[in-house]
């Protein structure tokens, strides 16, 4: 498609503009993916932003723009788990890399979360599965999630408890 | 149990609390962040969030700028970015006003637009023309190159864009994408000027021919152009 004679390389960003347009929802996802919660995904991007576009080159390629960015992010997400809980909770690993490198034009869909959910719901036993469902997919109090389960709010918790534990069990076992 | 007001926290959409967590701990929390993560509405970034983050890029942008402003004639100018004609390697310098060239927007001072925002969407077929503040007209091709039919790209590094000459004479749009800003590629065949980030094509007047994206992107816009002495030149901003 392109017939100006231009083909030495990769598609290249015009300025920071479209380095920021065309990444910060695919940053902020890839993070959002990593912590679970909006307030630290935003802080985190804006951290990968305004550390990374200052030494960004104008004449590198977009792909390795994204592979400069994704640098930066593995490097402030680990520097967020050392500050918040002193060990590295979540890490950004080579597949998140080339989810971010070579995701096409438009961003692609949230990590992978989605499919790892399922694997770990889909391994868990019924009351411990639906607990979870309840209060993580479909965002209910526990109150709600332990009347739609016919238990006490009290019990709800602990049955939340377990349910996380095992997950993490199952989550380990795969990783 | 840290664990438990961590989770809370993340399924209360607060920001969750430090504390020193063991292995054990880390493992739950883990599980508990893919879990919160593979949410429907999750991921989204507000669209509140994404504009304060540009608007403080931005600044930092200019900061960077005027600090680095290489002569004292630039250090004088009364614009925070000086665009010469010499591009710059970094990519903070002197690309403010490539981009708000591209979104028509911050950088009023240096390039009025004919057409307010609303109307470049509203007022179809009616396409605002960049005319720099303080401007120069500066050469892109000689009348020779360029016959009827004919299209070149230009890059003077603070404008890049492209000329044609069709029946009712000369056009020059800018090779800037309206979308996100990526440099558009040109097909001479087709006259066409493709954008190789999200499959945007537009027509060398600067229409749009066609996209994949949600909403359709706004024209590029034009940009003055005039022929005298042999010579084909555009004006763009100093
Ligand atoms: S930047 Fe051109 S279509 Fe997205």
């Amino acid at each position: 498609m392109d017939g100006n004679g231009d083909h030495s390389a990769e598609p290249r960003y015009p300025d920071w503009e479209s380095v920021y347009r065309d990444n910060v929802t695919r940053v902020y996802r890839m993070l959002y993916g990593k912590v679970g919660n909006r307030a630290d995904a935003e802080d985190l991007t804006a951290e990968v932003f305004v550390a990374a576009l200052g030494p960004l080159r104008l004449d590198a390629s977009a792909p390795e723009v994204r592979a400069y960015l994704f640098t930066t992010a593995r490097t402030v997400l680990a520097g967020h788990w050392r500050r918040t809980l002193g060990l590295q909770v979540t890490v950004l690993d080579g597949a998140d890399e080339r989810w971010l490198v070579d995701a096409g034009p438009e961003p692609a869909p949230p990590s992978t979360a989605p499919q790892r959910t399922a694997t770990i719901l889909a391994a868990l036993p019924e009351p411990h599965r639906r607990i979870l469902q309840l209060r993580f997919l479909d965002a209910c109090s526990l109150r709600e999630a332990a009347a739609a389960l016919g238990i006490t709010v009290g019990y709800a918790k602990v049955l939340q408890h377990r349910a996380l534990k095992r997950a993490a069990a199952l989550g380990e076992a795969g990783a | 149990m840290s664990t438990g007001r961590y989770v809370r926290d993340l399924l209360g959409g607060r920001r969750p609390r430090r504390f020193r967590a063991d292995a054990a701990q880390a493992a739950e929390l883990r599980a508990a962040i893919t879990l919160a993560a593979a949410r429907p509405e999750a991921g989204e970034p507000r669209a509140e969030f994404v504009e304060d983050l540009h608007r403080r890029l931005s600044e930092q942008a200019q900061q960077s700028a005027s600090a680095s402003a290489p002569t004292p004639s630039a250090a004088r100018a009364p614009v925070p970015i000086r665009l010469g004609p010499t591009r710059r390697r970094v990519l903070w310098a002197g690309s403010v006003a490539a981009g708000a060239a591209a979104i028509g927007a911050t950088a009023d001072h240096l390039i009025s637009s004919h057409a307010e925002p609303e109307e470049q969407t509203e007022a179809a077929g009616q396409v605002p023309t960049l005319e720099p503040n303080v401007g120069t007209w500066q050469t892109v091709a000689e009348t020779s190159d360029l016959d009827v039919g004919g299209v070149r790209r230009f890059d003077l590094g603070s404008v890049v864009g492209f000329v044609s000459r069709d029946a009712a004479g000369l056009r020059a749009v800018s090779g800037i994408c309206t979308h996100q800003g990526c440099r558009l590629n040109l097909d001479p065949g087709n006259r066409e000027l493709d954008c190789p980030c999200h499959n945007t094509s537009f027509a060398v007047d600067g229409t749009l021919v066609r996209h994949q994206l949600y909403t359709p992107p706004p024209p590029l816009p034009h940009l003055q152009v005039r022929e005298q002495d042999g010579r084909i030149d555009i004006y763009v901003p100093v």
